[in-house]
């Protein structure tokens, strides 16, 4: 994992489970706005107006991509009828997406598929905001980390975690998984720890047993909004009738 | 060095904002807009006024920012005379959004050179009242961000001056 600054041809583009980055030309504006409560009417003693933070809105912007109507994985195939959408950026640091890298996550509800016949031909597929029907509406972070980069997994990890804050966190977060294929059920987990080393980590969110061999699945997970989560995280599986997964697993750690 | 005055290029600028455990950092930006205060207008003309007259109300600011989306860990901010020790635009973004508390911040002005002791600033230290709110932070498809402050509800006035904000 680098860090510092980069380019967007180092990002991943993920939805429902599938990888459309090889279709995306651009994806955005990613990132959150809030209400800013009270800016009009301050009190007759306030020395400058002021605003409190309201609720905030998740913003994915628009997809703009390729048309592509390869059978079942084709970005005509995947996101042809509108539907919510579970969308992960892997936003990797002048390198492919690495584990500890920045990631936008949201579910958010897809509001159009537009075909563009000009040149090769394109489609725009705008996003709203973040959806009514999402496991997400308690958290106001779209922001989190990247715990393991698209690729293949056929063993539990026994590796050192990610310090994506410097401390523990009492305000909860949740966990986003794209399960790409398998050869037959597995598990996804997030895992926290206090002390970065193998025995310490224990289980914090669960994926629950899922079955990706005949087609992707995604979602989101989410603890309390009030749950405690250690400072070190990493990704973990449990295999059950596969003998390799393959997904992108992100967390979003709630701080403010 | 000593402080200088005159014109001035906007390399010489420098902006920072507290991080979500009230440090201030030094941040990249490529534009900022809404530097200064804004005073409502308050229209008091009269039918029998030959001209029109108006007072001040408060004072609004609205601050935005864009630069280079950045993850690189958080540096100890610059002091008189240095050049902006950038710490990461996400690293400090992401974790102040949609907060409630206060955030200092300063806009440095180095006249010709790195910002010295003298050299105008403004901006506003932060207390557990005082100081700016990140009301919005996004990241765009040209892997650029922007984000956009207020001032809390019962800040103090940000205001220029020539003193380190720290």
């Amino acid at each position: 994992m680098a860090t510092g600054r980069t380019v967007t041809k180092h990002w991943r583009v993920y939805a429902d489970g599938y990888d459309l980055s090889g279709y995306s030309r651009s994806i955005g504006p990613l990132g959150i706005s809030f209400a800013e409560e009270g800016g009009d009417a301050p009190a007759l003693t306030d020395a400058v107006k002021g605003v409190l933070p309201g609720q905030g809105t998740v913003m994915v912007g628009t997809l703009n991509a390729i048309f592509d109507n390869t059978a079942t994985s084709g970005l005509h195939a995947v996101m042809n009828a509108v539907d919510q959408r579970d969308i992960m950026v892997a936003m990797g640091i002048r390198a492919a997406p690495a584990q500890g890298d920045p990631i936008f996550v949201a579910q958010s509800e897809q509001t159009a598929y537009v075909p563009e016949a000009d040149g090769m031909m394109g489609v725009t597929i705008p996003f709203g905001a973040g959806s009514a029907r999402a496991t997400t509406m308690l958290f106001a972070k779209p922001f989190g980390v990247l715990l393991h980069a698209k690729g293949a997994e056929t063993a539990v990890n026994s590796a050192v975690g990610v310090d994506d804050w410097g401390a523990q966190t009492t305000l909860g977060g949740y966990m986003m998984y794209h399960a790409f294929t398998s050869n037959g059920t597995a598990t996804i987990k997030v895992q926290d720890a206090s002390t970065n080393s193998d025995g310490s980590f224990g289980d914090l969110l669960s994926s629950g047993v899922i079955d990706p061999s005949s087609s992707p699945l995604s979602g989101i997970v989410a603890t309390a909004t009030g749950a405690t989560v250690k400072r070190y995280l990493r990704w973990q599986i449990v295999l059950g009738t596969a003998t390799t997964v393959t997904f992108a697993l992100g967390f979003v750690r709630i701080t403010v | 060095m000593a402080a200088q005055t005159g014109r001035t290029v906007a390399k010489w600028c420098k902006f920072r904002v507290d991080d979500s455990a009230g440090t201030i950092r030094d941040i990249p930006i490529n534009s900022i807009n809404g530097v200064g205060l804004t005073y409502d207008e308050v229209d008091l003309t009269a039918f029998q006024d030959a001209i029109k007259g108006v007072l001040v109300g408060h004072p609004d600011l609205t601050l935005t920012i864009t630069g280079p989306f950045d993850t690189s860990a958080a540096q100890a901010p610059s002091t008189s005379g240095q050049a902006a020790a950038l710490s990461g635009s996400h690293t400090v973004l992401s974790g102040i959004v949609g907060g409630n508390t206060p955030l200092g911040f300063a806009f440095y002005t180095g006249i010709r050179h790195n910002w010295e002791t003298g050299e105008p600033v403004f901006g506003l230290a932060a207390s557990s009242a005082n100081g700016l709110i990140c009301t919005e932070y996004m990241v765009n498809p040209d892997g650029t961000y922007s984000a956009k402050f207020r001032m809390a509800a019962g800040s103090a006035v940000p205001t220029w001056g020539t003193a380190d904000i720290t």
